[in-house]
């Protein structure tokens, strides 16, 4: 076995020589990090723009309604004119603009109802939705405002109280109980979020280290056509030796290339504790485990490299999406029981658990016996089918 | 007359229905270098890794210093070294590097594999090129790291599958006297060419094959009589009469 350890270290070190792939495959990780912190990294609160087009100009209602809408801590205000709003309309560069009437503020001081409207493409997407549910709630509470004020002057008439005072008394009790609800809303959090890192990362990881799958089906190929591996086999080294030495090779590989990317995670969004950084790692490992040995199964069948490499790129895919990875696969669907013998199905569920869930390994087991016996199994049939050349017993 | 170190018999390997080799046998003596001569296709290859354990032949057998291929392959692998007719090295790697590694996989220990990798690349005339990487060599020097390699361990025979193919005389010159320095050391050699004059010059005896078979064997000399004076008959005429002037694929 120190032969296959040799091996081992052989190669490391030629990747470690190789400048540009050791470049490329540790800025892969850095990479794919930047990408999801652009994805995931601001905030995952809800922040928007309110397009407004307000007709009633210097009105003290439409002003108040866009003063309040701009408070809002998660939305901002954009006033536009009604050309520019209708050719952003029209072109899709907004879902959706609330329209203040000319005579928004005149009928609400006459005593009048009116009404904001709601101009959208469609259903005004997601975030048109929340915005129009945003300023409802705005335009209710103005509502409710007027309203109290109509009532306290009408219970004051004929009290020598001048209209002015009611109406800056009023609005400065509204805007006391604005500041300090009677029935207010307190959030609690029960155990982690439900933050897009948490979906994602397990999934990218996974997809990450199936790589390794490539890498490893690319390995006995590689040999083979410099000619080192026929000389190799004309020494001591056995071909169980050989493939241990691979397997270790590309597992040692794809851990690196996961733990910068799970390191950087860690810093960076602050999800892991030390603990499940080091579980998260090893199920990495098992994970890596297995797809390198699948990966040598495709190896030990396969006469080029261009063959190694598509038909490890085809099973990466279909495990990608047979896993759920990145969309859901109803539970009562054929694929999802296809799923089942997806390693990446196995390796996610068992990232999620840890990463997401607060699992330990113990939570895992059955995904890690899964993962290592397809390792062990892999590692036996690629041996199994393997030839040195066409025609030999070895 | 030196020991037979080498016994091949009846060797038989088809693939398919192709017969790459049929019914090869002969001897190497130890301390000879023994040239196996042929056209493409001629089964030269296939002879050779059959010898080096890489390929079971079909029928027949192999002994390697008493070692049968068929029972004893670890033990025959443990007295050969290859030279391949590719250059079978870890370009990535330093000169160095590539002959310490494959002196560990033929069960050197470190030391010993730096000692020989050393001793091996200062014969070849590499030594200050010891860490240099292999991919920045020129031609020559790597079919020199090549033959270095298949040093390593000290092999009691050694398969040199057209070792000079493509190298500058210099280079070449610096091969023959390799060889015929471990010839005189008492190692074997099973040497491959398409060089008939490397072969009149390097072998004691050679084998001429085609279609998987021996058509001739003998010395240098013994081929040429059978033709005409020795001394103004070629090897190559003799090669060229008997497998004829078809172009081969």
């Amino acid at each position: 076995m120190a032969r296959a350890l040799l091996v081992t270290i052989r190669e490391t070190r030629a990747y470690l020589h190789d400048r540009g792939e050791l470049a490329f495959s540790l800025l892969l990780p850095i990479a794919i990090f930047a990408l999801m912190y652009g994805a995931f990294g601001g905030e995952s609160m809800f922040h928007g723009t309110a397009y407004v087009v307000n007709q009633d100009v210097d009105g003290a209602y439409s002003t108040r309604l866009i003063e309040r809408l701009d408070e809002l801590d998660n939305l901002d205000v954009s006033l536009l004119s009604w050309p520019e709003a209708s050719a952003k309309l029209r072109r899709s560069d907004v879902l959706l603009v609330v329209c203040i009437p000319e005579d928004f503020s005149a009928r609400l001081t006459s005593g009048w109802p009116t009404q904001l409207v709601f101009r959208q493409r469609g259903n005004g997407g997601d975030e048109g939705q929340i915005v129009a549910s945003l300023v409802r709630g705005v335009a209710d509470e103005i509502s409710q405002e007027i309203q109290v004020e109509r009532q306290v002057q009408r219970a004051l008439v004929g009290k020598g109280i001048g209209q002015e005072k009611i109406q800056t008394t009023v609005q400065k009790l509204l805007d006391r109980e604005r500041e300090f609800p009677i029935v207010g809303v307190s959030e609690e959090t029960i155990g982690t979020g439900v933050d897009p890192v948490y979906q994602f990362l397990p999934g990218i990881v996974t997809m990450f280290v199936l790589f390794s799958i490539t890498l490893s089906a690319r390995a006995i190929v590689e040999e083979r056509r410099k000619g080192t591996l026929e000389r190799l086999l004309t020494t001591r080294l056995r071909v169980g030796e050989l493939f241990v030495g691979k397997f270790l090779a590309s597992v040692s590989r794809g851990l690196l290339q996961t733990f910068i990317l799970l390191a950087l995670a860690y810093v960076v969004f602050q999800i892991f504790t030390p603990l499940s950084f080091i579980q998260a790692l090893v199920v990495a490992l098992f994970f890596a485990a297995a797809g390198s040995a699948l990966g040598l199964v495709i190896a030990s069948i396969v006469r080029t490299e261009d063959a190694a490499s598509w038909i490890a790129v085809f099973f990466t895919m279909a495990m990608v999406m047979l896993s759920g990875t990145f969309f859901p696969i109803p539970e009562d669907s054929i694929l999802y029981t296809i799923g089942k013998l997806s390693i990446n199905t196995h390796a996610n569920v068992a990232l999620k658990t840890v990463i997401a869930e607060g699992g330990s390994l113990a939570d895992v087991g059955l995904e890690l016996t899964i993962l290592a016996g397809v390792a062990v199994v892999g590692l036996i049939l690629s041996r199994i089918l393997f030839r040195v050349v066409p025609g030999s017993n070895r | 007359m030196a020991e037979v170190f080498l016994v091949a018999q009846d060797l038989h390997k088809s693939f398919n229905e192709h017969k790459a080799v049929n019914g090869v046998s002969f001897t190497i003596h130890k301390g000879e270098i023994f040239g196996l001569l042929g056209p493409n296709g001629a089964g030269k290859t296939t002879t050779i890794r059959i010898l080096s354990t890489v390929l079971d032949p079909d029928r027949g057998d192999v002994t390697i210093g008493g070692y049968s291929i068929r029972d004893n392959a670890g033990a025959v692998r443990s007295l050969i070294g290859v030279c391949p007719q590719e250059l079978a090295l870890y370009a990535e790697l330093s000169a160095l590097d590539n002959m310490v590694f494959f002196g560990r996989m033929v069960g050197l220990s470190g030391r010993e594999a730096l000692a020989q990798a050393m001793n091996h690349l200062e014969l070849m005339g590499l030594a200050e090129r010891a860490k240099g990487k292999v991919n920045k060599f020129s031609g020559g020097m790597k079919r020199r790291v090549n033959l270095a390699i298949a040093l390593m361990g000290t092999p009691e025979l050694l398969f040199l599958d057209e070792p000079t193919v493509g190298i500058d005389p210099q280079s070449r010159n610096k091969i023959y006297e390799t060889i015929e320095a471990l010839r005189d050391k008492g190692m074997s050699i099973l040497y491959t060419t398409h060089y008939m004059e490397e072969a009149d010059r390097l072998c004691d005896r050679v084998a001429i094959m085609d279609g998987g078979q021996i058509i001739a064997m003998g010395t240098p000399d013994q081929l040429k009589s059978q033709i005409g004076p020795p001394e103004q008959v070629t090897l190559e005429d003799v090669f060229l009469r008997l497998t004829g002037r078809t172009l081969r694929d």
